[in-house]
């Protein structure tokens, strides 16, 4: 049965070679590479116990990645809140904690995706590509922390745009000095448009409200806002729609249209072999979402308090902090592809993250609010809704070009740091979060 | 000192940025026929020939009587407008002059130390003004005279280059530039000014943790940011690199006279006669330098002491004194060059001045001022109004759209500087809602 894969395999490459490396046929190619795997697996599920299997995907799953030494921290954090009050440490404990989960949910996500094709495992990755954003925010709107929950979205945004963007760029130039990175401009530019867009839409509340120009003080922001996510989410879905099913030759990066037999094969090699088996990354996935709920619930039951003693404003830990811990898996893999120069796909990483935060994740927040009966609305207060405007609008017109190069990745950093020096001078007017 | 000159004139190509420059077959009258006399006699007429060439020759000098004027005016009688006018008309050619120092000494220092020199005196004027309305205390002042500058860049030099340009080109119907450097350019005014704009964002949603106290903070953080950021720019730009869109953008005689070469050789003569000839000797333009800095110290003392008294006797707002008068000053040498580069369709070193300009202000001189202020113990800060943040804002990125299509012509001049008279205008009907400069 495996000669006979391997044959068809072989012919199908060069079928793939004849069709200039078109999508659809490396795609057949990696189907059937996958039956060949799952049949090897298969072979393995014989007499030998399931655990030494379980044993064997745990070292797997959470001991080879060196990120995981960080994994510690995650019980610590839980053992600290039940014995000591210092809500500072459980803060930082659970913060380092969710990092290395946060980045193996990725990992297993990808995993799934391996097995799933290419269709859903792009929805895969859509939804749990910000999981942990969401369990954080939906655990701070159980507590009625709206505040906190529109400062980490927004902030997580602002994190993809500058920080995320700016380190790939940076790091990218530095190992490829003397040249310009290209990318696929053409794709960049729809990406930053749709991400504009999308934000447009986020701010009329905001708007709205600050014109002091609505009909029900209070009652109106949050309607609207409930009407706006609706209609975002409408929008998301056919987005998820153009992108992988109708549209999706728009969105290939621009190594695979130029040597598409060459980059197939080496993506294959690096990516899109499978380590664990189909029912594992389910499981695992199961397994990673739960740890990661538990640790919110204590992270974000430590965040008061760890505002108070550690002398920091609220926003700057919501708008700061928490996005860097829930965006350090992508963090990581966007600086990784810059520096192998494919930067159409850190682009992907850093703008589609984006874009799902602002078309998927808030209006959704907004949906969860509603049914739980809290009033979360889209009036993000005007400094932050002024900072992401600018934020977004800048830096898709740095985008246009279709270059990068250290200086702009150095530029975006800066700009990042002199955001983050805002919010830490920065104070709700308001200023109660409750 | 007359055989270094000698030398430099024969090997002038070797020490020029632009290496395709032909050496020149004038020979400079220094160094024909010296009479065999003593030295301070030979002195004596290099010293005459210098200030021939640097303030006879230059028409725009028949304005340098109007600097001694303003100060004898200013001892003599109280009319602080007539002082103010004065010492503004005289530092117009004196900023000029400056510039041509520069340039002269850029011609011998080679391109690397020659763009520095260029972005440092670049904006000299606009340094020594501000410093000095700092040292008086007058914030306000200074914040306004530098976004100023930054506008009067953006809409009214551009401007005035398309729309000159555009009326002398008129059969071409369009005069082309490098869009890429362009995008790039203003792409990164679009990031220092998104910079700049923090303190003044959070001033105004009211949402600072200590009123009054956190602005400064901010603007002193934001402020060395951005000289970092300048710092790593000026290396970036200056380290040489692959793609051609990094060259210095504000001498790219090299690139353009290549292009030239290629297309039209009959012109390809004339830019290196007119600009990488240099006519004075490298200590003389050293001398010049400092000397033409230090008169442009001293009017501008009393330009600055003369200010409020020219707005209470002329009815001007001191906002538009600041925003409209005084970079107008400042930027007039650039302004000429500019629109005599779009003249003659080399749009590229056009843009490179006026958005380069703008770039250097936004990124080196406004975080200077703050953090010179911080050293005066002055509370500078980058807390600009939100009339004025907005108005920045806004411009900056119309003109960046405007210049993403790579072309120009007189009605895009026209509509630039149409909306810098509105500007104007604003700032005419325009006062503080604090109103209080000192």
């Amino acid at each position: 049965m495996m000669t006979s894969t391997e044959e068809e395999k072989t012919g199908l490459q060069e079928e793939a070679i004849t069709i200039n490396g078109s999508p659809m046929a490396v795609r057949k190619m990696q189907a059937f590479e996958h039956i060949g795997s799952l049949a090897a697996v298969a072979q393995s599920y014989g007499p030998r116990s399931v655990k030494s299997r379980i044993l064997k995907s745990i070292y797997i799953v959470l001991i080879k990645a060196k990120i995981n030494v960080l994994l510690p921290f995650g019980p610590l954090a839980v053992i600290l809140h039940y014995l000591t009050g210092k809500h500072g440490w459980v803060f930082f404990f659970s913060l380092i904690g969710i990092t290395p989960m946060a980045e193996r949910l990725g990992y297993a996500t990808e995993q799934l995706a391996c097995y799933t094709g290419s269709t859903v495992g792009g929805l895969l990755n859509a939804t749990f590509g910000n999981a942990t954003e969401m369990i954080i925010s939906i655990y701070a709107l159980k507590n009625g922390m709206i505040r906190v929950v529109q400062q980490s979205l927004l902030g997580s945004i602002l994190s993809n745009m500058l920080l995320v963007l700016g380190c790939a760029f940076f790091a990218g130039g530095l190992t490829h000095p003397h040249k310009d990175q290209d990318f696929n401009k053409a794709s960049a530019v729809v990406n930053s448009g749709l991400l504009l867009m999308a934000v447009m839409g986020l701010l009329f509340p905001a708007v709205l409200h600050f014109t002091h120009s609505e009909v029900h003080y209070g009652k109106s922001e949050v309607t609207l806002s409930r009407f706006s996510s609706c209609v975002m989410l409408l929008a998301y879905a056919s987005y998820l729609f153009f992108q992988l099913k109708s549209h999706r030759s728009l969105y290939n990066p621009i190594d695979s249209e130029v040597d598409g037999e060459q980059d197939a094969k080496e993506d294959n090699e690096e990516e899109e072999e499978p380590e664990i088996t189909q029912w594992e990354a389910i499981v695992w996935l199961a397994v990673l979402t739960i740890w990661i709920s538990i640790l919110s619930g204590y992270l974000v039951d430590a965040i008061q308090g760890a505002s108070e003693s550690v002398n920091m404003p609220i926003a700057f830990i919501s708008v700061i902090l928490l996005p860097i811990v829930g965006n350090a898996a992508e963090h990581a893999s966007a600086i990784m592809f810059a520096m192998k120069d494919k930067l159409d796909i850190t682009l992907g990483v850093a703008i589609g993250s984006s874009t799902q935060i602002s078309m998927f994740v808030i209006p959704f927040c907004v949906v969860i609010g509603w049914m739980m009966g809290k009033q979360m609305d889209l009036n993000f207060q005007l400094f932050e809704t002024a900072t992401l405007f600018i934020t977004v609008l800048v830096v898709a017109f740095m985008l246009q070009e279709g270059t990068a190069n250290y200086f702009k990745g150095l530029m975006l950093i800066l700009c990042y740091l002199i955001v983050a020096a805002s919010f830490f001078v920065h104070v709700d007017p308001t200023s109660d979060d409750n | 000192m007359a055989n270094s000159g000698i030398e430099l004139e024969t090997n002038g190509g070797s020490k020029h940025w632009d290496s395709d420059s032909q050496p020149n077959a004038s020979i400079p009258i220094s160094t024909v026929a010296l009479p065999p006399a003593s030295n301070f006699h030979r002195a004596f007429q290099k010293i005459a020939h210098s200030v021939k060439i640097v303030i006879f020759t230059a028409k725009i000098n028949v304005l340098l009587p109007f600097g001694p004027a303003s100060i004898i005016l200013h001892y003599l009688t109280n009319h602080h407008g007539v002082v103010f006018l004065c010492s503004l008309l005289g530092i117009i050619p004196l900023a000029e002059r400056l510039g041509y120092a520069t340039e002269q000494m850029a011609a011998y220092t080679g391109p690397t130390v020659g763009g520095l020199l260029n972005a440092t005196f670049g904006n000299a004027t606009e340094m020594i003004i501000a410093i000095y309305a700092l040292k008086n205390g007058m914030i306000r002042v200074v914040q306004q005279s530098l976004l100023g500058s930054i506008l009067s860049n953006m809409l009214l030099v551009l401007g005035c280059s398309f729309f000159a340009g555009g009326i002398v080109h008129y059969d071409k119907k369009e005069q082309i530039f490098n869009k890429g450097t362009a995008v790039v350019n203003s792409g990164l005014l679009l990031m220092a000014v998104m910079g700049l704009s923090f303190p003044a964002v959070l001033h105004f949603t009211h949402s600072e943790v200590r009123y009054g106290k956190s602005e400064v903070a901010l603007s002193r953080f934001s402020s060395c940011i951005m000289l970092v950021a300048y710092g790593s720019y000026l290396f970036f730009q200056l380290s040489g690199r692959e793609s051609s869109q990094y060259s210095r953008i504000d001498s790219q005689e090299g690139s353009d006279s290549d292009i030239q070469r290629q297309s039209q050789s009959q012109n390809s003569a004339e830019p290196e006669d007119e600009e990488e000839e240099p006519e004075i000797g490298l200590w003389e333009s050293v001398a010049w330098l400092a000397l033409l800095t230090l008169w442009v110290s001293i009017l501008s003392e009393y330009l600055v002491n003369a200010i409020q008294g020219a707005s209470e006797s002329f009815k001007l707002p001191v906002a538009f004194i600041s925003v409209i008068l005084l970079p107008i000053v400042g930027n007039a040498a650039e302004h000429a060059s500019a629109v005599m580069f779009a003249m003659k369709d080399k749009l590229d070193i056009t843009l490179g001045v006026a958005i380069g300009s703008s770039t250097q202000i936004s990124m080196f001189v406004i975080p200077f001022c703050v953090v010179v202020g911080w050293m005066m113990k002055k509370n500078m800060d980058l807390n600009f109004q939100l009339f004025e943040t907005a108005t920045l804002f806004i411009t900056i990125l119309v003109v960046a759209f405007m210049v993403q299509d790579g072309t120009a012509n007189y009605l895009k001049g026209l509509m630039l500087v149409l909306c810098y008279l509105i500007v104007a205008a604003s700032f005419f009907v325009h006062v503080d809602p604090s109103s209080s400069d000192d």
